[in-house]
């Protein structure tokens, strides 16, 4: 059965799906407490650079169970240089296909000449522990995961684009499936190169491979956790702007950035509780 | 869609039946077959390189999944991209899992390389030059077409009698004891200062050389030089390694003096104002006389992981400048921790300014008067670095544990109220110091006289050598008097003079700031020590007055005393590559030699090297009044004795055919036509055969530029090729990034002395000189036996070269072990043989070395360590030597176009003025606001249009103004302007076939100085894939997105005397970006 096909007969396949995505948790629950990559750092040094120390730190949280780690993000809008590296980084490292982005920077101009600021926003999925899209999912394909990350399984999304809309930061897209070269001489063969993402290798052979077609979005680059790395937006960021960790680990960077008078989350009023803190 | 047995429904149906289920493992559930395997971090799958998207060129670390790059990230390696790095020794495994920063641009650089639009094979001109109709040919045709010459266009309606002159018409001198000999002569000529001896001089040079004359230019004018000198090579983006090849090729083979670079359409005036700043007071073998040389073309930059005041005067910071990835992984830690802060001096609201303690918005241009403001306050308040001041030689310096001393206190001659040379110790009664020159080759010995320079210490004259470091010399820092009837001033009185020639508010009022401005600027930049440092760029130097500007600036810098301390103004450090670096050694007898270390001096190894010689066509490095061609002022076009690779004047100087016509051009990695203010005033040249006869280009795509080629041949990209990047003035490590190939090449192979190599830039240097059968290059290229018929002869020993430097300290790389060079071969699996052939590889280099060049090539250069670069409060990597506050050579030169002596010091000149030195006040006619550039980070001129991720972030540029300006202009946000100028009436690109309206989008805000307006560049491309092409008959579809925007050079003022060429700084050689008056009209 096609996935668009599917939207149409929803109610039948809701109870499957159901099932599927209570498995996929266990599944992945027992996988992660069991592999832990092998990641070896240099250091630790006193004044090493701050991606070095997160990645230890992570290495550290990734030997705790799924459960007990809550990964969070703290972008300290302060060293912020609005370079669109992480959006660039993060575009190319999930093959993101024309109209996706999952980490856009908006910029914008304040204030009178010579008073003029321009105010940069990394605007990530903000993982929020009260998320509004993953309830109105009608087949269960989206969910929060015990460890923070809100993921989408792209074999059980149908692609009806709900989840789009719930959403109040517009942290999701839908995938088109075109590619940037459509409609040149030549179609690039970068643009198909596999994906990881959720840890999984895709390989698109068609134009109907998920994630065609499916609602996709920010995972914290769950698949570079697995492997013992940073998300792509946390180790390209030039302004060493974006702290990443987990934030129940009270000796780690994150833990200690967190947590101060300036911190600041986007929407909190609407009660999605973001597990992205900004700093201002 | 059930997965619970790993396959589901959909993927069956899809995967099944069409490709056979052998790959239905690769559509799995997650968690089981390939569950964790994530192999853009194994290191199989990894190589290092470095970045060209921008000249930067940081540490790339780039992922290739089956043979194809699949993500770039920066490499932890590389100090341009983790701070600190990592330690060179670390193990690549290690290194694999670990990704540190990289820009937008470098890891775009994906598309770069696959660009649907690449050239793979030679391309020919099938119609009039810019029609953009084009022929595929065979390499081997192309090659000899270019070198034979011939009735090579004649299928070309109007070009059916043309014979195009080949290079073996044009290399027609070919002995290099004749060219060396004619060189001599020539010197001598242009030395002749009467107009009379020289005339006797050039008879008597016809007479010596009767036999060869036919292969001058014009032998009544023998200082034009060899018809050689009618090969012209220029080119655009250029680094180590290829560098070398073009001189291998241009100069040492073909025996040409053009082989010139682009230098001034970047920031020409910087480093022509640092090489004034470094020349030194030397010997001069060449000339065999003691003489202001040795300058180098360098300029410094603020070290800022130290720094606590930081100026950015012309400095995009967080978009361009050398460049974000290394420079704001310094900045933004000690800005947000509250250590550093920073101003930022520019008329355009950068995005650095978002985060700066105070913006400044100066007029455009007047960044000289702003220093001498600073100047005034600091020396008015006390607040310059006297005790540094004083060290007037090496002596003091060292005796007061400085690294560096100016020439402040010397004592310079005034006739006539005016500035001279220095006073020699001779014209008070100090004789000369004799010393003695002892070549390094040699061993010859020379002595000569040394001219002695003076100071005033504590009321009476002292004569010293300036390099002495055995006796200290101090001087007073403000002189005003007579010595034995000779008017004196000390170099910094001149200096106060001219800073104090106009009141605080008079400077505030020129540049149009608040005193207020001017004082917290100087205030800041002398409340910390020597980690206060004024950084400067493009908006400083690329205007009329752009040389002055930098120096104004340049001796703010020296006042403080920053020059070589952390925190402070330093300069660039790399290891070496050409071979020929000496290192002091002991020899057994006890004593000390300059001896060189590394295994391959290129230098040496030029077989059959010829000497070229004669003026260049931009007329670089040598005094109009010194040339044959002398007769009066102004002269036909500017000369140019202070600067070098003056790019925008190659291509209208051909036109002019002055000094002489030139006969065929090859432009690499340029596109003068999109790049240039008033890039479409080469265009009238590159379509005119008769100026222009051969016109060859190697691009990786049909640029602005390469449409008007006669012959285009593809070219490697950065992710294909070989280059030593080097490094910038902010970086005080040592390094030397080394670019290799890492994906397959995209060009067709080309056979050439019976090796393969992708068709390249070494492709065509290597296929001409196999033809011409030049010196350098072949079986014998590199000495007997030693054969240069394949780039990796060039590049491996190179990189030999880099590993091995320190040996003498046993500081070389220590070999690959055996799993790092299992690793070195298996990461390069996917690359064939003609890039990557081990054996090839390690019989270049030999056995020994090929282990350290793995060791290098695995970590993609050779990285000092953090810790080594610095030297308590300075670095350890120092200019180290004497800084000139007053430069007596510059004070030597006339301008060419006046006769009007320059100023050897920091002096206030105002900007928008034509070669003349006149005023252009386009103002009083309309055109009321000024045009300047910027720009983005998502881009990098005219090369990075191809890159659609970046495209997706903005996909179209814009015309910026701000709101005061757009009201009275009755203008809204979104309304399509079109920009005009004095120099461009009808506001359009006249591209040849067509004409293309120069409009674009306005955007109005408060981000900008009122009566400026900006665009970034980058966009509004025609060619470059943005256009339809025919090749072999056949359409090739062009692509909109490309371009998208405006591109508004073609805006910029003409010179109103040259009328084919854009503003220039005569004095320092920059192409001038921002004295442009314009106005806009609505689309």
């Amino acid at each position: 059965m096609e996935r668009r096909e599917a939207i149409k007969d929803i109610g039948t396949i809701v109870a499957g799906a159901a099932l599927a995505a209570s498995l996929d948790l266990a599944v992945s629950t027992e996988a992660e407490a069991k592999e832990t990559p092998e990641v070896s750092l240099p250091g630790p040094a006193p004044d090493e650079d701050v991606i070095i120390t997160m990645q230890r730190d992570l290495l550290k949280a990734l030997k705790k169970p799924l459960k007990d780690r809550k990964w969070s993000m703290t972008i300290d809008l302060r060293k912020c240089i609005g370079c669109h590296a992480c959006t660039v980084g993060c575009i190319a490292e999930n093959k993101l296909p024309p109209g996706v982005v999952y980490r856009p920077v908006s910029e914008e101009e304040i204030g009178a000449s010579p008073n003029v600021a321009i105010r940069f926003l990394p605007r990530p999925c903000m993982q929020c522990d009260n998320p509004p899209c993953t309830v109105v999912c009608p087949v269960k394909a989206t969910w929060k995961r015990e460890d923070g990350i809100v993921v989408i399984d792209y074999d059980q999304c149908i692609g009806c684009r709900y989840c789009l809309v719930a959403c109040p930061y517009g942290a999701r897209s839908a995938n088109s499936g075109d590619l940037y070269t459509d409609g040149t001489p030549h179609r690039e063969a970068y643009e198909t190169s596999p994906t990881y993402e959720y840890g999984r290798k895709r390989v698109r052979k068609s134009h109907f491979s998920s994630p065609v077609g499916n609602a996709m979005k920010c995972h914290f680059c769950s698949h570079r956790l697995d492997a013992g790395m940073l998300p792509m937006c946390v180790t390209t960021c030039v302004g060493r702007a974006t702290y990443f960790g987990d934030v129940r680990d009270p000796d780690s960077v994150i833990a200690k950035v967190t947590f101060k008078p300036n911190a600041w989350k986007f929407k909190e009023g609407l009660g999605t509780k973001p597990s992205v803190t900004y700093l201002l | 869609m059930k997965r619970t047995k790993g396959v589901s429904r959909r993927d069956f149906f899809k995967t099944g039946v069409f490709l056979g289920s052998g790959l239905l493992t690769t559509s799995c559930s997650p968690r089981s077959v390939e569950g964790g395997s994530y192999d853009l971090a194994k290191p199989e799958n990894i190589l290092y390189s470095a970045c060209l998207q921008c000249n930067t060129g940081c540490g790339i670390k780039v992922k290739i999944i089956d043979g194809v790059a699949s993500k770039i990230d920066g490499s932890p390696y590389n100090p341009y991209n983790l701070v600190p790095h990592l330690k060179f020794g670390t193990d690549p495994k290690i290194v694999s899992k670990i990704d540190a920063p990289l820009c937008p641009k470098g890891q775009a650089g994906i598309q770069t390389a696959y660009d649907p639009y690449r050239l793979r094979t030679v391309l020919k001109r099938a119609g009039q030059r810019g029609e953009n109709k084009w022929k595929t040919i065979p390499f081997d045709q192309a090659i000899s077409e270019i070198c034979e010459g011939g009735l090579l266009f004649k299928d070309v309606p109007g070009e059916e009698k043309r014979t195009v002159t080949g290079l073996k018409g044009i290399y027609v001198l070919k002995d290099k004891d004749v060219m060396k000999e004619m060189g001599k002569a020539v010197s001598e000529i242009m030395q002749a200062k009467e107009a009379n001896k020289k005339k006797e001089l050039v008879a008597a040079f016809k007479i010596r050389f009767k036999d060869n004359l036919h292969a001058l230019i014009d032998p009544d004018h023998p200082d034009l030089g060899p018809k050689n000198n009618q090969f012209v090579f220029m080119w655009g983006r250029l680094k180590g390694g290829r560098g070398d090849l073009i001189k291998r090729f241009a100069s040492d083979a073909l025996g040409s003096e053009n082989a010139h670079g682009h230098t001034t359409v970047c920031q020409g005036s910087l480093y022509f104002s640092g090489k004034a700043m470094s020349e030194q007071w030397v010997f001069d073998a060449k000339d065999k006389k003691v003489k202001w040389t040795g300058g180098n073309k360098f300029y410094w930059q603020a070290e800022l992981e130290n720094a606590r005041f930081v100026a950015f005067v012309g400095a995009n910071i967080f978009d361009a400048n050398y460049g974000p990835t290394n420079r704001m992984s310094r900045l933004m830690q000690s800005v947000s921790s509250g250590g550093l802060k920073y101003a930022i001096i520019d008329p355009r609201f950068s995005k650095g300014a978002s985060k700066a303690d105070r913006w400044i918005p100066v007029k455009p241009g007047e960044d000289g008067a702003f220093a001498l403001g600073v100047i005034r306050w600091m020396i008015e308040n006390n607040r310059i670095n006297a005790a540094y001041l004083r060290n007037a030689n090496k002596g003091a310096a060292k005796k007061n544990n400085e690294p560096n001393w100016t020439n402040a206190s010397w004592l310079v001659r005034i006739d006539n109220d005016k500035p001279q040379a220095f006073l020699r110790g001779e014209e008070i009664g100090f004789p000369a110091a004799r010393k003695q020159y002892t070549d390094k080759e040699t061993g010859e010995t020379t002595p000569y006289d040394y001219p002695l320079m003076v100071v005033m210490h504590g009321g009476k004259p002292a004569a010293f050598d300036p390099y002495k470091d055995d006796s200290a010399v101090e001087g007073d820092l403000f002189v005003d008097t007579v010595i034995k009837g000779v008017r004196v001033k000390s170099s910094l009185q001149i200096i106060k003079e001219e800073a104090f020639s106009k009141s605080l508010d008079e400077w505030a009022r020129i540049c149009g700031v608040s005193v207020d401005d001017i004082v917290y600027i100087a205030r800041n930049l002398t409340s910390h020590g020597r980690r206060a440092v004024a950084d400067l760029h493009r908006g400083v130097s690329q205007h009329t007055n752009g040389f002055y500007n930098v120096i104004c600036w340049n001796t703010v810098n020296a006042l403080i005393g920053n020059y070589d301390y952390r925190g402070g103004f330093i300069k660039a450090s790399t290891y070496n590559y050409t071979g020929d670096k000496t290192v002091k050694v002991k020899t057994p007898a006890g004593k000390e030699e300059q001896k060189t270390e590394q295994p391959f001096n290129f230098k040496k190894m030029a077989p059959g090297k010829l000497s070229p010689f004669g003026v260049s066509v931009i007329r670089h490095g040598v005094k109009y009044e010194d040339s044959t061609l002398f007769s009066g002022y102004p002269a036909k076009r500017p000369w140019f004795p202070l600067a070098s690779d003056i790019y925008q004047e190659i291509i209208p100087s051909i036109g002019d055919a002055y000094p002489y016509p030139a006969k065929a051009l090859v432009l690499y990695m340029g596109s003068p036509v999109y790049a240039l203010p008033a890039g479409h005033t080469t265009i009238e040249v590159l379509k005119d055969v008769a100026k222009l006869p051969l016109f060859i280009t190697i691009d990786i795509t049909v640029g602005e530029t390469s449409l008007y080629a006669d012959y285009i041949f593809p070219d490697l990209t950065y992710l294909e090729r070989w280059e030593m990047q080097g490094s910038h003035p902010n970086m005080p490590f040592k390094v030397q990034p080394v670019r290799q190939p890492v994906i397959p090449p995209i060009p067709e192979t080309a056979k050439i002395f019976g090796e393969e190599y992708p068709i390249s830039l070494e492709a065509f240097i290597l296929g001409v000189a196999e033809k011409l059968r030049l010196k350098g290059f072949g079986p014998d290229g590199f000495g007997k036996g030693v054969p240069f018929t394949h780039p990796d002869h060039y590049y491996l020993r190179a990189i030999a070269n880099v590993a091995i430097e320190g040996l003498t300290d046993g500081k070389e790389v220590p070999s690959a072990s055996d799993d790092e060079m299992r690793l070195f071969t298996e990461c390069r699996r996917h690359l064939p043989k003609s890039v990557f052939d081990f054996d090839r590889w390690r019989k270049a280099v030999g056995d020994d070395l090929i282990k350290k060049v793995v060791y290098v090539l695995n970590r993609g250069g050779r990285f000092e360590e953090y810790e080594k670069a610095w030297d308590g409060e300075k670095v350890k990597h120092k200019y180290g030597t004497l800084i000139n506050l007053y430069q007596e050579k510059t004070a030597k030169v006339k301008n060419s176009m006046t006769g009007k002596s320059l100023k050897g010091y920091g002096q206030y000149l105002p900007p928008f003025r034509d070669v003349t030195d006149k005023p252009i006040d386009d103002e009083k006619e309309g055109y009321d606001l000024v045009l300047i550039t910027s720009r983005t980070i998502l881009h990098t001129k005219s090369r990075t249009a191809t890159n659609y991720w970046l495209n997706a972030i903005l996909p179209e540029n814009y015309v910026y103004i701000h709101q005061k300006d757009a009201a009275r202009l009755d203008l809204r946000d979104g309304d399509a302007v079109k920009v005009v100028s004095k120099s461009n009436l009808d506001g359009v690109w006249d591209i040849g076939p067509y004409r293309k309206p120069m409009t674009g989008k306005l955007k109005v805000g408060q981000a900008i100085r009122p009566g400026t307006i900006s665009f970034f560049l980058g966009y509004g491309h025609w060619a470059y894939g943005a256009n339809d092409i025919v090749i072999d008959g056949k359409k090739l579809r062009g692509d909109k997105r490309r371009g998208q925007g405006i591109h508004a050079n073609a805006a910029m003022r003409v010179d109103p005397v040259l009328k084919n060429t854009p503003l220039e700084d005569v004095y320092g050689g920059s192409v001038v970006f921002y004295d442009s008056r314009v106005k806009l009209v609505k689309a």
